[in-house]
């Protein structure tokens, strides 16, 4: 049998490996994959004052800070049993909304488009950001530096400090905006809504207009037919911030709509002898195993899947390019994987209108910003949706507010067996008897991981950040018989 | 001459927390008011908002060798970062590709940067503290980094 390695999976934050096993004949015999797991949080937690894991969670993870933040918050919402004040929360989705701008942003161009604008099969030294942006022009190079920039403002300025928040209080946050603020506020939501809008022109020029491109988003090497999973708001649009958690059947079906709360009624962990990985699924269905269709547990909580789980869009561009997309696909749900990227580009819009809307609210500024909590706290729950999936703190503390016990589930770690599923299929797809193995058929398998953006371990980023990427593949001995390694020395 | 003063890692994860160790007690030993000290656990092209608009960066950063020892300390310019773009992976955004996409698109990039880099045992368990190897090196180190700041 031979092994094919790649490792580690480039372009996302932290690192995993996809080992794939061949016949003898060539063809893919197994697949697996390894990701490395940073441990002991739950331990690290314990005895800590509930009021800090805002602060403490968010150190977790190096790319969403923002998320753990606003999960952990709520969840102290919920624990001390106190409803913040309408401006606090307002201000809370407001500064989500900045956040998301950000991330979906850095994602798109960073990550998903040098597969599209320079080609999957493009030399890799050109398969970067500095190639989309020699291709697509400095002008928007400038444009995607300048929004992240922007929005990074309305983060530090409402969360208090760069990059790590420290303004979410249970019942409220630590400090109002004024006028001036909220002006330069609007202004920025202004320009992220055109900066939106271009992205999702981008994408239509550079993917759709491909018929290459909308071919690969459509074959079946990238169609997985799993339930979703996303948070909705009361007309079961999508939100971010709050709501309840829906998911959806592959079917287009309604399986269950939950309350924070009732997370444990709804989600159980699969354990795999050959991982110390949990694989989270629905347990009205049940675990089936590594299968899609909607008699298998297995769930996705991706922008796509929050899309498909949800009836629509709050604001009206994102409704209109959310139902262009859904009609371009020929209907809802759409189970191609690589649609997530177009997924996240409305999901984008969506963000830049509400942050918008919110900045032009007459009670942003209000000074009135904390309900002091009163009760004693026992046990709490807060999901919000990160943008790598539906992001679920909930803590148990004494009567002082003193972690007793700790649970998380990640965003990243709802769509573990669905991305090893979809990885699992790209290689079966791709690796054939007599079929040479080159960089670009190997990046077309990580292109099944890259929609997920798996952010693993992400807090972890010694240099050099990165490990090169290496592919080596092994006789039925164990024998190095090849090695394909790009930009190793 | 404008300078940055940067520790990159996670405070809570065991070694990797050792870049901002450093920072936080050069910025003790520091009064400078053309010296900012900071620290971030952010990474890629958000090191782009950080270092625009300074002379000269200075950044403390665990590191993981194949063949290296826990604790061991790695001075890096800007020369090893020329080297480390042509051998990273074609998809990431490193320290290279950040300051070579800030250059096209004309932001001011600091003309010398320095990386002090030390080689850590544990970046995957949740703790405050290093490990006994890497916490030896800290005092080294902000020697090394208070040295720099005076050349």
């Amino acid at each position: 049998m031979k092994k094919i390695t790649i490792d580690p999976i480039t372009r996302l934050e932290g690192h995993g490996k996809i080992t794939i096993f061949l016949n003898e004949d060539g063809s893919v015999a197994n697949t697996y994959l390894q990701i490395p797991e940073l441990r002991g949080f739950e331990k690290f937690s314990e005895g800590r004052i509930a009021e800090d894991m805002p602060q403490i969670t968010q150190r977790i993870c190096g790319v969403c800070p923002e998320a753990h933040h606003m999960a952990a918050t709520k969840a102290l919402d919920d624990l001390f049993h106190v409803e913040p004040t309408s401006t606090a929360k307002k201000l809370r989705e407001l500064f989500y909304s900045a956040f998301y701008v950000t991330d979906h942003t850095t994602h798109f161009y960073i990550l998903a488009a040098p597969d599209f604008v320079m080609g999957p099969d493009a030399a890799p030294a050109e398969r970067n950001i500095l190639g989309v942006i020699g291709k697509v022009g400095l002008e928007l190079g400038g444009a995607v530096i300048n929004t992240r920039k922007q929005n990074h403002w309305i983060i530090q300025t409402i969360g208090g400090r760069p990059i790590h928040p420290c303004f979410g209080l249970p019942g409220g946050v630590s400090k109002a905006i004024n006028e001036e603020e909220r002006t330069k506020i609007e202004e920025i939501a202004r320009g992220s809504v055109e900066f939106a809008k271009l992205s999702l022109k981008v994408f239509d020029d550079v993917v759709l207009k491909n018929k290459a491109y909308l071919d690969m988003v459509l074959s079946n090497t990238f169609v997985q037919k799993s339930y979703n999973m996303g948070l909705v708001d009361k007309n079961n649009k999508v939100n971010f911030y709050d709501g309840k958690v829906r998911v959806v059947g592959p079917d287009g079906k309604e399986l269950c709509k939950y309350a924070p709360r009732e997370y444990l009624e709804h989600i159980a962990e699969r354990v795999e002898p050959w991982t110390y990985l949990k694989f989270p699924y629905l347990k009205k269905v049940g675990w089936k195993g590594f299968v899609d269709g909607k008699d298998s547990g297995v769930y996705r909580a991706t922008p796509l899947s929050r899309l498909n789980a949800a009836d629509g869009m709050a604001t009206p561009l994102a409704q209109a390019e959310y139902e262009r997309m859904y009609s371009t696909l020929g209907g809802k749900p759409a189970n191609y994987t690589l649609a997530t990227h177009w997924a996240r580009l409305i999901e984008l819009l969506y963000a830049a209108e509400r942050l918008l809307e919110l900045s032009r609210d007459p009670e942003i500024t209000s000074p009135n910003v904390r309900n002091i909590p009163t009760a004693k706290p026992d046990e709490g729950v807060g999901i919000v949706e990160a943008p790598r999936g539906t992001l679920t703190h909930h803590y148990i503390t004494d009567e002082k507010g003193i972690i007793k016990k700790c649970n998380l589930i990640v965003g990243t770690t709802n769509n573990y067996a669905a991305l090893f599923m979809s990885v699992k299929k790209a290689a079966e797809d791709f690796v054939k008897p007599g079929v040479k193995i080159t960089e670009g058929l190997l990046n077309r398998i990580e292109m099944a991981w890259r929609p997920y953006d798996p952010c693993m371990s992400c807090a972890t980023h010694a240099l050099p950040g990165q490990l090169p990427l290496e592919v080596t593949i092994y006789d039925v001995q164990g024998n190095e018989v090849q090695r394909l390694s790009q930009g190793v020395q | 001459m404008k300078t940055l003063v940067l520790g990159m890692g996670n405070p809570i994860l065991s070694d990797d927390g050792v870049g901002i160790r450093v920072a936080q007690e050069v910025g003790k030993r520091l009064n400078d008011p053309q010296v900012t000290v900071a620290e971030t656990s952010a990474a890629g092209i958000s090191l782009l908002d950080f270092i625009a608009g300074y002379d000269r960066v200075i950044i403390i950063d665990a590191i993981q060798t194949k063949a290296g020892n826990a604790g061991q300390i790695y001075r890096m310019g800007s020369e090893n970062f020329s080297l480390t773009k042509h051998i990273s992976s074609p998809h990431q955004i490193d320290l290279a590709t950040a300051l070579e996409l800030g250059k096209m698109l004309n932001l001011a990039m600091p003309r010398e940067i320095t990386v002090f880099a030390v080689e850590a045992k544990d970046i995957t368990s949740f703790s405050e503290k290093c490990t006994p190897e890497v916490e030896q090196a800290i005092p080294e180190v902000v020697k090394m980094v208070l040295e720099q700041l005076d050349a």
